[in-house]
C-alpha cells in the first residue's frame, strides 16, 4: 500500500516535471504581457500599437537577427513591438505560441510560419478577433492580410543559379538540396533555379537524383553530399536551399580534397558558412537580412492599422532598404532585398 | 558442429546481409570497395556505434532508453558553450570527462526512477528526454555554435591518416575519435562477457525475479546500465561536435529510433536477456550501409525513407523469425519429451 502511494506521488512529480519542461517555452509569452501593459505611450503621441512577431526558432542566430530588427523598429517608432517564438523549429510549439499571443491584447501579428498549412486555423482565429496578420516566407498563403517576401521567389532561385553558374564556369553537373521535399519556398526556389539553368546555361546538367533532402541538418547535408560526390566524381556544383546545405556540402568538399573543383552555393548565413567562405568551397551564399524584413513586416502592419491600406500598391516605399519599391500582387508583396555574401563582405553581417 | 552453431547465431545472418549489400552497392556504383569510401564508412560509424553499444546494455537488461540522444545533445551543447564562455584553452580531455560525468548523472536519473518506480522504462525515459530537451532550450538557451572553442576545434582537425582513391581522386581522413568507438566497444564487450556485472545484466534481462533470487542486486544493476548509457551518450555528444566542426542541437533528431532498430537488428532481444556487442556493431554497420548508400544504390530521394523502413522491417523479421523458431523447437522438445513419458507409462 505504502509502495503504491509512493509510486503514485512520484508519478505525479514526473508529470509535473514534464509539464514544467514543456512550459518553459510558454513563460516568455506571458512575460510579454507585463511589458506591453507598461508602455502604451508612443513617441509622437499618436495611437500606440502592440505588434507581436513570431519567428521560427528562438535559438537560431537568424531569428535573433530578426528580433534585432523588430526591436530597432520599436525604438524608432515607439510602438510596442516584441518577438516570441518556439525554442526549437517545431511547428506544434509555434502554434502554441500563436494561441497564447492571440489571447492577449495585440493589434497585429507578424508570423514566419514553420508549416503554413498547420498555422491556418490559429491565424484564422486571430483575424476573426480583428488582429492584422502579416506572414513571411509563405508566398501564396491565404490566411493573412498580406504576405511579405524579401524577394520574388523566382528571382531568388534565378539569382542563386547565376551565382552557381559563375562558380562552375557555366558548365558541369550539379544537384539541388532542400530541407524537405514538402518545404514550399525551398522547392519554389529550386524549381525556378533549374528552369533558369535550362534556359540560360545549356552546358550545365542536373544529375538524375535532382533533389536531395537534408532536413535542415548540417550533418545530414554533409553525409548526403559525400555520397553524391562518390557517385558522381565529376560533379561540379551543389545548390542548397536550406542555410545548412551549402556549409554541409562544403565540409564534404573540403574533406574529400575537392576544394576549388566543386562549389556549393545557396542560402546561407555568415555565422555558419564563415569557414567555408574562407576555404572557398562556398564561393558565396545568398540570403536576405532578417532584421530588415522584420522591420518591413511591422511597418506594413502599422500601415494597415492606420487605415492606409489603399496605399499598398506596386511601387510603395516602406522606407526600408530593399523594400523601397515593392511589388504587390493581390495579398502577396515582394521586395528586392537579395543579399549576396562572400569572403569580402561577410564581416558586415552578424547573423 | 561448429558450422551448425555458427548457423544458429544471429550475427552470422547480419554479417551475411552486410556482405551481400556491400557487393550489391559495389556492383551498382563501383565505389564501395575504395579506400576513401571505407574510411568514410568507418567514420560514419563512430557516433551511432558508440550510442548503440551503450544502449545495448540497457536493452540486454530488459529495459529501454529513448533519452540518450537528448543526454548527448545536452552534454554536447553545455560543454561547447561552457568552453566558449570560459575561453578554455586547456586539454580537450577535460571536456570529455565533464561530458561523461554529466551524462552519467542524467542516465542515473533514469536508472533510479526505473529501479524504484517500476514503471515501463519507455515512459520514464520519454519523460526525462522531454526534460533534457526543455532544459537545453530553456535554461541553457541553446543556439547554433559554428565557431568551436580552440581545444575542440583542434581535435576536430586531428586525423590519424588520410587516404586518396586513385580512380576518383577523392580523399578521406580517419578521425582521431575512432579510438573512442573502439574503446567503447571493448569496454562494453569486456563488461558483458567477462564480469559478474555483465552476467547480472543478462540475468536481469532474462528474468528479474529469478535474478534477484540468485542474489543479483537488480536495482543496482538497473541504475548502472542507465548511468553507463548516459555516460556513453555524453561522450558521444562531444564526439559529434568534433566530427562536425560545429554544434547544432538537432544533430541527433530521430536517433532514438534508428539506434534501437540497429541494436535489435544486431540480434539483441528487445525483451532483454540476449545479444552481443559484436552483433550490435554489425547492426549499426547494416543501418549505416543502408542509410548512407541509398544514393549510390540509385534510389530516388522520394523513395529513400520507404526503402530504409522496409529494410529495417526485413532485418528485424529475420531475427524475430529465428527467435520464434527457436522457441518452437523448445516447445516441441518438451512436447516430445511429454509424449515419450506418456508412451513409457503406457
Amino acid at each position: 500500500m505504502k509502495k503504491k502511494l509512493m509510486s503514485m506521488v512520484l508519478c505525479v512529480l514526473l508529470i509535473a516535471a514534464m509539464t514544467v519542461g514543456c512550459g518553459g517555452q510558454e513563460t516568455p509569452a506571458s512575460t510579454g504581457t507585463t511589458s506591453e501593459t507598461e508602455s502604451t505611450d508612443t513617441a509622437d503621441g499618436g495611437e500606440s500599437y502592440t505588434i507581436a512577431t513570431v519567428v521560427k526558432d528562438m535559438s537560431d542566430p537568424w531569428c535573433l537577427r530578426h528580433q534585432e530588427g523588430v526591436e530597432a523598429y520599436a525604438e524608432e517608432t515607439g510602438y510596442n513591438c516584441y518577438v516570441k517564438g518556439p525554442s526549437k523549429t517545431d511547428s506544434a510549439e509555434q502554434i502554441q505560441v500563436l494561441e497564447n499571443l492571440i489571447e492577449q491584447d495585440i493589434d497585429a501579428l507578424c508570423v514566419v510560419p514553420i508549416d503554413p498549412e498547420a498555422c491556418k486555423p490559429v491565424l484564422a482565429k486571430a483575424r476573426e478577433k480583428g488582429i492584422v496578420v502579416i506572414t513571411h516566407e509563405a508566398e501564396g498563403f491565404e490566411e493573412c492580410d498580406y504576405d511579405l517576401e524579401a524577394f520574388n521567389n523566382q528571382e531568388y532561385g534565378e539569382a542563386m543559379m547565376d551565382e552557381l553558374a559563375e562558380a562552375m564556369g557555366e558548365e558541369g553537373k550539379y544537384v539541388t538540396m532542400v530541407a524537405f521535399l514538402s518545404s514550399t519556398s525551398h522547392n519554389q526556389w529550386m524549381d525556378a533555379a533549374v528552369a533558369h539553368q535550362k534556359e540560360a546555361y545549356p552546358n550545365m546538367e542536373l544529375i538524375p537524383e535532382e533533389r536531395i533532402e537534408c532536413e535542415d541538418n548540417m550533418d545530414m547535408a554533409y553525409n548526403k553530399a559525400k555520397e553524391i560526390i562518390k557517385k558522381y566524381p565529376d560533379i561540379k556544383g551543389f545548390l542548397g536551399a536550406s542555410s545548412y546545405d551549402p556549409p554541409g556540402a562544403a565540409k564534404a568538399i573540403d574533406e574529400l580534397g575537392m576544394t576549388g573543383q566543386i562549389h556549393a552555393v545557396g542560402t546561407g548565413v555568415p555565422s555558419v558558412s564563415q569557414p567555408y567562405l574562407e576555404s572557398g568551397s562556398n564561393p558565396c551564399v545568398l540570403c536576405w537580412d532578417p532584421a530588415l524584413s522584420g522591420k518591413a513586416m511591422c511597418q506594413l502592419a502599422v500601415m494597415i492599422l492606420e487605415g492606409n491600406e489603399d496605399q499598398i500598391q506596386t511601387g510603395l516605399d516602406l522606407g526600408i532598404e530593399g523594400y523601397n519599391s515593392v511589388t504587390v500582387d493581390g495579398t502577396n508583396i515582394s521586395g528586392n532585398a537579395i543579399l549576396v555574401i562572400d569572403k569580402e563582405n561577410m564581416a558586415d553581417y552578424a547573423f | 558442429m561448429k558450422v551448425k552453431r555458427l548457423l544458429k547465431r544471429n550475427e552470422f545472418y547480419v554479417a551475411l546481409i552486410i556482405v551481400v549489400l556491400s557487393l550489391l552497392i559495389h556492383a551498382k556504383s563501383g565505389q564501395f570497395f575504395t579506400a576513401n569510401n571505407l574510411v568514410d564508412l568507418a567514420r560514419s560509424l563512430i557516433v551511432p556505434g558508440m550510442m548503440a553499444s551503450g544502449l545495448f546494455m540497457v536493452i540486454a537488461s530488459g529495459n529501454i532508453d529513448v533519452s540518450f540522444p537528448y543526454t548527448a545533445m545536452l552534454c554536447m551543447f553545455s560543454i561547447t558553450k561552457l568552453f566558449q564562455i570560459m575561453d578554455y584553452q586547456g586539454p580537450v580531455i577535460l571536456g570529455f570527462i565533464l561530458a561523461a560525468v554529466i551524462g552519467a548523472l542524467l542516465g542515473a536519473v533514469n536508472g533510479v526512477l526505473a529501479a524504484w518506480l517500476k514503471l515501463p522504462t519507455l515512459i520514464i525515459t520519454l519523460g526525462t528526454c522531454t526534460i533534457y530537451l526543455g532544459f537545453t532550450q530553456g535554461v541553457l538557451k541553446s543556439s547554433v555554435i559554428s565557431v568551436l572553442p580552440a581545444p575542440l576545434a583542434d581535435m576536430a582537425n586531428t586525423n590519424l591518416f588520410s587516404v586518396r582513391s586513385a580512380a576518383t581522386n577523392l580523399g578521406s581522413s580517419m578521425h582521431i575519435s575512432i579510438f573512442l568507438l573502439i574503446a567503447t566497444l571493448l569496454i562494453v564487450g569486456f563488461i558483458m562477457r567477462y564480469t559478474m556485472l555483465g552476467r547480472g545484466i543478462y540475468a536481469v534481462g532474462g528474468d528479474p525475479v529469478a535474478a534477484e533470487r540468485v542474489g543479483f542486486n537488480v536495482k543496482a544493476i538497473t541504475v548502472f546500465v542507465f548511468a553507463f548509457c548516459g555516460l556513453v551518450g555524453g561522450v558521444t555528444g562531444l564526439t559529434q561536435v568534433t566530427l562536425s566542426g560545429m554544434c547544432q542541437i538537432n544533430f541527433f533528431d530521430g536517433y532514438e529510433m534508428t539506434i534501437i532498430a540497429a541494436v535489435v537488428l544486431g540480434g539483441a532481444n528487445i525483451a532483454g536477456g540476449s545479444g552481443s556487442v559484436f552483433g550490435t556493431f554489425l547492426g549499426v554497420l547494416l543501418m549505416k550501409l543502408i542509410s548512407n548508400n541509398l544514393i549510390l544504390l540509385g534510389i530516388p530521394t522520394e523513395w529513400s525513407k520507404l526503402m530504409t523502413g522496409v529494410l529495417i522491417i526485413l532485418g528485424v523479421c529475420v531475427s524475430a523469425y529465428k527467435m520464434v523458431s527457436a522457441e518452437r523447437k523448445v516447445t516441441s522438445n518438451i512436447l516430445k519429451a511429454a509424449d515419450g513419458e506418456e508412451a513409457a507409462h503406457e
